[in-house]
């Protein structure tokens, strides 16, 4: 991607002179250059500041992680780990046996962190891929095809939107265990799986964004709707469904209630639901903070991977010129 | 471009579909196969601490009764409940599950727990071998019985030995100390010579900077709500007060006794002191143990279920002392317990019947009290509890204190008990972040008689 | 730059040259239904039906055990008279106002610093890194970090020699604090929101205003912003929408209090179904949120034309 900002070149600078008479051409250069400079360094500031500002809640999780337990209360002031200890990523690796675990102020439960992130994979992958393909052609047929009660009906999509999840947690776990699908990938991943009103109103408002020549030049090429979808409409699409796909999939991952009531037993647990024996065990008592923490990064840790991986195809351009 | 993407498109889907395929056959089932005769439980609890015990005693109970296995199963506290109550609505719950005071009234009069009065009629469990006034607790307004007690719970002390060394605070005086609600006793005494500003100077010296405190000669928690169970009870109940006109399944209640007034007053003028946090201050954090532990409180006074926890701080000794004696001469206490409830939609109700039988047992107490988490309901199991605690260096005779003087209190079990925290804890919260004077009391006593008035 | 209205004639325009008009418009009728369909039925199913089951609730006693008992419009009565309900109501727009105005600057501000300083994955993956941890683990974790006497954030605050803050323990500061907790969980999310639909602005809109001679404040508010409507108001309906069902950082830290000081509805809702078994008035408070929320998200669309995109 290139910088789309105005960037003075030497071959520039002459052609915008001539619109501003009465200035002197040295004083303009010199006063543009500084101000220039002082806005960059302000916005680096500014972003390093943020940077500093995200970062730090991750770096104490990371302290706290290679802390023991007992040590964290005394040692609040520090900035390093309380009392240096791996016993939290034993714990949640499930290297840890029970009465080590127990001393240790955490939970004596087993923990199979391969199977858990193993399903937590298949969730999640299959949500965002069906999920985004179905969302992303109800959205085209919102935004670029006409058809009758369209828009009366995306409001209706969008009042999905409000639908508070208690009102329809419970209906669908009874509607789950209806079909027989307690405990399954189906059963966990269902009610998200055909669309998520979020992604038809995100693709929709991109879809709309696209100038329509595209379309009418394709279509007076002969091509039907559909195949105009497909062969134009999508691949200029990437940068915002590939954000969707990893929006998706990192909602779809730390998602906690709906596997935790569908999803208990331990062949379809998911990472979250399996890492909940971290938190508090008893009322007004203390969770196991280094465990808490080292399976917060664990759980994290695939989704920085795949947005690394991902990332490139968001910040493609798009690349209009093809019209002139 | 085109042609590719096509295909991508179309791989994709196939690929979901096959996926949709095996996911909906695969993936575990859920309905095992009932094998021949033997029956499956399920049982639920909250604590991981306890979870060992239970599994040990669930592996008794099969030897006892090979048809039925038992398979424990812990949800943390913070969702115990909502997936319990998921669980009876839809049929995918706990046969036996650990219940709780608070929460039994409602199940029991909405028919979601089995009563098991046939149970001691049977002679499968025998009442009187309970620590007396626990096994009341578990009869619900309708007579029937719910629960056999487990464990029991009191009130104590904790201080941090340091702190006591360095105020020249003796043991003897520790285990000494009196209160009453106009001057504090030698309670407030102890508490403010421990309270330390910031500058040194201590909470009896002149010159005490009350909005400047390093150290808090007693902690605080909560503002207790209607239940108060670590925060305040111990100081009313020797004050010559109770919760409601009778208990349990009171109707009248008495926030507004002008005894309950001047201990909270009390307990009041404690932060208005600097002695005790504010409940700004107190719910601004963590909790109670990591204060405690990072040395911000001197004493605080909480449940035996938290001995554990407070010994686990490294860095701090701790003592443990009976709760303060008050103006009727009591160290008293509240006394509280869990016990089993049996869902009503369970699909084995005998087998059921048995395992609460067993769980409630000598045989079973014997072996979850030898872990030394929590103490043992049953009279004749308390040396092995005092024994497993010993063996971790805690010494639990402070706990015992209200018991052997006779002065405990059973905790509050009432209908519409939610109702009633939701009215009394934004009051309590109000008078102990010193925006509302205890007076405020007598209206709010009103708001919760009403509720029982229809 | 003209604004053009859903455009009509083009497509017609072709259509009616061929004289098949209504023929095609059928077609596409018939290819907007396959589109849509899967969607739909998903629609239907699991949001729809129980939505509208929500609603039946609202006028019984229902308590998730025992058949529910008409009640007609009693719930809706006590509604109206719950003083709780009220304050809830006032806590939580005070809670939205803040979240949506202090998030929607700063992720805009990221996202045009994403857009023009830095091309590096490295700054866009730790901008998004707060999104990647649970709800529950960023609460419990500011928890710890701004907790008023062992927390690192009011020791670093005594440091400097500035009285300690009672973050969550204080009345006046808990929203905010729960506020802000969650701008730095969303900030990054947001910006990446944004950052795609400045990806969609074409390159030629920048040169065309800097031949114009426009300085980058202008370019930003007559150039970018316009363009950058259709995601702006969807970032802002979406983001309103969930920040007024807040749920999970209320319910790690204050849990309501103090004194119903952070008593947002989406919590009383939760807090009268699951603890107090009163899922009938629950569902009337849901109901009375949704109509909240579908009022609001009406105005929205309409104030930011939406519907429509400068681009076409």
């Amino acid at each position: 991607m290139t910088n789309t900002s105005p960037v003075p070149t030497a071959t520039a600078r002459p052609a915008q002179e001539p619109v501003r008479p009465g200035l002197s051409i040295i004083m303009l250069d010199k006063k543009r250059r500084v101000r220039r400079r002082i806005s960059k360094t302000l916005s680096w500031t500014v972003l390093v500041v943020l940077l500093l500002v995200t970062l730090f809640p991750f770096y104490w999780m990371l302290r706290t992680s290679f802390s023991t337990n007992g040590d964290l209360a005394a040692n609040s002031g520090s900035l390093l780990p309380a009392h240096f200890s791996v016993n939290g990523w034993k714990r949640v690796l499930g290297l840890s046996t029970a009465k080590e675990a127990l001393a240790d102020g955490g939970s004596g439960a087993s923990l199979d962190f391969r199977l858990y992130l193993r399903n937590s994979l298949v969730v999640a992958t299959l949500t965002t891929v069906v999920q985004t393909s179905f969302s992303a052609l109800a959205a085209y047929a919102f935004a670029r095809l006409r058809w009758p009660g369209r828009d009366a009906i995306f409001f209706l999509f969008l009042t999905a939107l409000m639908v508070p999840p208690i009102f329809t947690m419970l209906p669908n776990f009874i509607l789950i265990r209806d079909l027989g699908l307690l405990n399954s990938y189906l059963g966990i991943v269902l009610p998200n799986l055909l669309m998520a009103p979020f992604s038809v109103f995100f693709l929709r408002q991109f879809f709309l964004g696209i100038p329509r020549e595209l379309e009418e030049a394709s279509r007076l090429d002969g091509a039907g709707y559909i195949r105009t979808f497909f062969s134009v409409i999508l691949p200029i699409s990437n940068a915002p469904i590939t954000t969707l796909a990893i929006l998706t999939y990192i909602t779809s991952w730390n998602d906690y209630f709906w596997p935790l009531l569908v999803g208990k037993s331990e062949s379809v647990r998911v990472l979250t639901v399996a890492l909940g024996v971290f938190r508090s065990q008893t009322p007004q008592g203390s969770p196991d903070w280094a465990g808490l923490m080292a399976a917060t990064l664990i759980s994290a840790l695939p989704i920085f991977i795949l947005f690394a991986a991902m990332g490139r195809r968001v910040i493609n351009s798009i690349g209009f010129s093809g019209l002139k | 471009m085109n042609g590719k993407h096509r295909s991508r498109v179309a791989a994709t889907a196939l690929a979901s579909s096959v996926a949709l395929l095996l996911a909906g056959c695969s993936g575990g089932s859920s309905s095992s196969d009932k094998s021949n005769a033997t029956v499956n439980l399920n049982y639920w609890l909250w604590d991981s601490a306890q979870q060992p015990g239970y599994e040990e005693c669930a592996g008794a109970f099969t030897k006892e009764n090979p048809k039925i296995a038992v398979k424990t199963t812990q949800y943390g506290w913070n969702d115990y409940w909502t997936t319990l109550t998921t669980g009876l609505i839809s049929g995918e719950g706990p046969d036996v599950f650990v219940g709780h005071l608070s929460h039994y009234p409602e199940l029991a009069s909405k028919g979601q727990i089995l009563p098991i009065d046939d149970v001691v009629d049977s002679k499968q469990a025998d009442l009187s071998i309970y620590r007396k006034g626990l096994a009341d607790l578990w009869v619900a307004q309708d007579g029937h019985r719910y629960g056999l007690p487990k464990d029991y719970d009191t009130v104590a002390v904790f201080a941090n030995q340091k702190m006591l060394d360095d105020g020249g605070i003796t043991k003897a005086q520790l285990d000494a100390m009196a209160w009453n609600p106009t001057d504090g006793g030698s309670y407030e005494a102890v508490i403010a010579h421990l309270s330390i500003d910031a500058k040194g100077v201590r909470g009896d010296q002149a010159g005490f900077d009350k909005n400047n405190v390093a150290t808090y000669g007693l902690g605080l928690n909560a503002s207790g709500g209607a239940f108060g169970q670590t925060e305040w009870s111990e100081y009313a109940f020797s004050n010559g007060w109770t919760h409601s006109d009778k208990n349990p399944w009171g109707s009248s209640w008495k926030f507004d006794d002008p005894k309950f007034i001047e201990t909270i007053a009390w307990f009041q003028s404690l932060a208005a002191k600097g002695y005790m946090p504010t409940l700004q201050v107190a719910a601004s954090g963590i909790g109670q143990v990591d204060a405690y532990g990072a040395g911000k409180y001197a004493m605080v006074t909480e449940g035996s279920w938290n001995t554990k926890g407070y010994f686990a701080l490294k860095g701090v000794k701790t003592a443990i002392a009976p709760v303060p004696k008050g103006p009727n001469g009591q160290h008293a206490s509240m006394f509280n317990g869990l016990a089993d409830n049996i869902a009503a939609n369970t699909k084995h109700p005998a087998e059921a019947k048995k395992l609460i039988a067993f769980l409630a047992s000598k045989k079973c107490q014997d072996i979850t009290a030898s872990k030394g988490i929590a103490f043992p309901a049953i009279e004749a199991s308390a040396d092995v509890s005092k024994k497993a605690f010993a063996s971790e260096g805690i010494d639990t005779a402070a706990f015992l204190v209200p018991i052997s003087e006779g002065s405990t209190y059973l905790a509050p079990v009432a209908d519409h008990w939610s109702e009633l925290q939701a009215i009394m804890t934004p009051a309590m919260d109000a008078i102990m972040s010193l925006s509302a004077s205890p007076d405020s009391l007598k209206a709010v006593n009103q708001q919760v008689n009403a509720l029982f008035k229809k | 730059m003209r604004k053009v209205k859903m455009a009509q004639p083009a497509p017609a325009a072709a259509l009616r040259r061929t004289g098949r008009f209504s023929i095609a418009r059928s077609r596409e009728t018939r290819v907007a239904l396959l589109f849509v369909a899967p969607a739909a039925i998903g629609f239907l199913t699991f949001t729809l039906v129980p939505a509208i089951r929500g609603f039946y609730y609202s006028f019984t006693d229902y308590n998730m055990f025992q058949p529910a008992q008409g009640v007609g419009l009693a719930n809706y009565r006590k509604l109206v008279a719950d003083p709780i309900f009220w304050n809830s109501l006032r806590v939580t727009l005070e809670y939205v106002v803040i979240n949506i105005g202090i998030q929607t600057v700063v992720a805009l501000g990221i996202a045009m610093l994403m857009h023009r300083l830095t091309k590096s994955m490295l700054v866009r993956g730790i901008i998004l890194a707060p999104y990647l941890v649970a709800n529950v683990i960023v609460a419990l974790v500011w928890f710890w970090i701004l907790d008023y006497q062992i927390g690192i954030g009011n020791q670093m605050l005594a440091a400097l020699g500035i009285h300690r803050l009672a973050f969550f323990g204080d009345g006046a500061l808990a929203i905010p604090t729960i506020a802000l907790i969650n701008v730095w969980r969303y900030m990054g999310y947001t910006a990446l929101l944004l950052f795609a639909g400045l990806q969609m602005i074409p390159k030629d809109v920048y040169e065309a205003a800097a031949l114009d001679g426009a300085s980058e404040w202008k370019t930003f508010w007559r150039v970018t912003m316009p363009l950058l409507r259709p995601v702006l108001s969807l970032v802002l309906i979406v983001s309103i929408v969930g920040s007024f069902q807040t749920f999970d950082t209320v319910a790690v830290t204050t849990k309501g209090g103090p004194v119903n000081a952070t008593r947002v509805i989406y919590f009383y809702i939760y807090d009268l179904a699951f603890n107090r078994y009163q899922f009938g008035y629950a569902a009337t408070i849901s109901v009375a949120l949704f109509v909240i929320l579908a009022g609001v998200t009406v105005i929205q669309l309409r104030m930011t034309r939406a519907n429509q995109s400068d681009l076409s």
